[in-house]
């Protein structure tokens, strides 16, 4: 019989992933400020971003059944791309 | 359990009637694709088929139904019982058994699109012996400032079972692993199901910033509550060699935070794509992850996708090689143990490489006689892990290599 005794899971010290979290957000922000102050692609000038190449989550189906295989290896999930991102195409 | 389901079948029941109506529907498409996940090891040689099948239709520019069949037909041999270097002179502790699994999911839904704005629902079950799964999500997406930028937002509910021996009396330290699935999810005293709550989360805001640069920004949340082990795997947990099923915390906070970027390139005729994900969860579960991608045309009907992939993460919190003295016994090692390779530090890398042609019929003409659209495509992935802290009774397992080629074809009618 093997005695254990309960206790919280306690706080590693920070790391570089979380560190890499912080990074990320302050990117989103900077693009957001970014955003507002930018001139906006007007519809004819979306011949390349229409195309299949540039548009995020294009490839959904293959996309996920790899997602699917790295879940069965990897302990992380999440933040995947998205079908849609206003191309301006229809 | 019955009560849960009635809400997908009605769901299920109004989307085929949608998709029979008679002569209304204006395009429909059909996606087949499988993918096989090999891994040419000597020990475990696992092999997965994913057969997998996608129906689409419109029966109005503003309405789409889609469904989808997925199955996994899983063979190869698994350890069933998990050692740590201490032990590594008991003979057999590690001990190792064949695995026939076949899984199967399905899928139904309806999205509906206006200028500017989408939304869909769809609704999800999945089942094999010892595993069932239910699960809804909604999402709704908007564009604004001339199309330029883009959220979605997105959420999904499931409710999973887990079979399980009938042993919730007993101490976690003397509950032994499931060794077959037999009398799961019936009336067996044998077994128990064990309900798993599963919430997930997502924010998507994508930013077109020039003619040929756009990024995407993503965070995905995740609660999960309840049996979150696996149930046949045992872990050694002292020196005498006892073993004990393995023993997860019931509950896991999961976010990701991932930004990408695409550029194309018209000197080079090519899009690249960097992607980096940032990810954390309440078992202190750390990783992050880089990815390059480059896609470009070869033939107008012809383009090639190449990517590679970089992926680190740290141990979760209770993780340890070892539980029967190399940790202490109080915290979190005292308290959880597991067996599961994904706990502990590794890393990752893939790389891999897409070829698709696409053929289009001119106007109201239909290619080889059938499709309006038909488009093909052969990919093949590679996946090496690294594991740091990992070992069978302090031998690195030689199953760390995944060869994952995947064919598929969709056509549009």
């Amino acid at each position: 019989m093997v005695e254990r005794q309960s206790e919280a899971p306690s706080a590693l010290p920070p790391s570089e992933p979380g560190a890499a979290l912080r990074v990320l957000l302050a990117m989103g922000l900077l693009a957001a400020l970014l955003a507002a102050g930018c001139a906006p692609v007007r519809p004819e000038q979306r011949a390349i971003l229409a195309d299949r190449i540039m548009q995020f989550g294009a490839d959904a189906r293959e996309r996920a059944a790899l997602e699917h295989a790295l879940e069965n290896r990897e302990g992380s999930v999440g933040a995947g791309s998205v079908q849609g991102g206003g191309c301006g195409c229809n | 359990m019955q009560l849960r389901r009635w809400p997908g079948v009605a769901l299920l029941a109004s989307m085929f009637g949608w998709v029979s109506a008679p002569a209304r529907a204006q395009v429909a498409e059909v996606d087949v694709r499988t993918q096989i996940f090999h891994e040419p090891s000597a020990t475990s040689r696992m092999t997965v088929y994913t057969p997998e099948v996608n129906i689409e239709a419109s029966p109005s520019e503003a309405v789409r139904v889609f469904a989808s069949y997925q199955a996994d037909a899983v063979t190869g041999a698994s350890e069933a019982v998990k050692a740590g270097p201490l032990l590594s002179n008991v003979p057999d502790i590690v001990s190792r058994a064949s695995v026939r699994d076949f899984r199967q999911i399905a899928t139904g839904g309806v999205a509906l699109t206006r200028e500017h704005a989408r939304v869909s629902a769809s609704y999800t079950y999945g089942t094999e012996n010892d595993y069932r799964s239910n699960s809804f999500a909604v999402s709704a997406g908007t564009d604004f400032l001339q199309r330029n930028t883009d959220v979605e937002l997105g959420y999904s509910k499931g409710f999973d079972d887990v079979c399980s021996l009938r042993q919730r009396n007993l101490p976690t330290t003397l509950r032994p692993g499931l060794d077959s699935s037999d009398g799961c999810f019936t009336s067996s005293e044998r077994t128990e199901s064990l309900p798993i709550s599963l919430d997930n989360f997502r924010v998507g805001w994508t930013q077109t910033w020039t003619p040929v640069f756009t990024t995407q920004l993503i965070f995905t949340g995740a609660l999960q509550h309840g049996f979150l082990g696996n149930p046949y795997r045992e872990v050694v947990i002292s020196s005498a060699g006892e073993s004990a099923q393995e023993n997860h915390p019931e509950d896991r906070r999961r976010a990701a935070l991932g930004l990408g970027l695409k550029y194309y390139s018209r000197s080079l005729e090519t899009a690249f794509g960097v992607t980096a994900r940032g990810y954390r969860d309440s078992w202190e579960l750390q990783s992050f992850t880089a990815e390059l991608t480059a896609e470009r045309y070869l033939q107008p009907w012809l383009r090639l996708f190449v990517h590679g992939r970089a992926y680190a993460q740290s141990g979760a919190s209770f993780w340890s090689d070892d539980y029967t003295g190399g940790e202490p016994a109080t915290g979190p090692r005292g308290q959880f143990w597991s067996g599961d390779r994904e706990m502990s530090p590794l890393q990752t890398l893939l790389a891999g490489m897409t070829l698709t042609g696409s053929w289009r019929a001119a106007g109201d003409a239909r290619w080889i006689g059938v499709f309006r659209e038909f488009s093909a495509g052969v990919s093949m992935d590679l996946l090496a892990t690294f594991l740091q802290d990992f070992t069978w009774a302090g031998a690195k397992p030689d199953d760390t290599v995944v060869l994952l080629p995947s064919l598929g074809a969709t056509g549009s009618f």
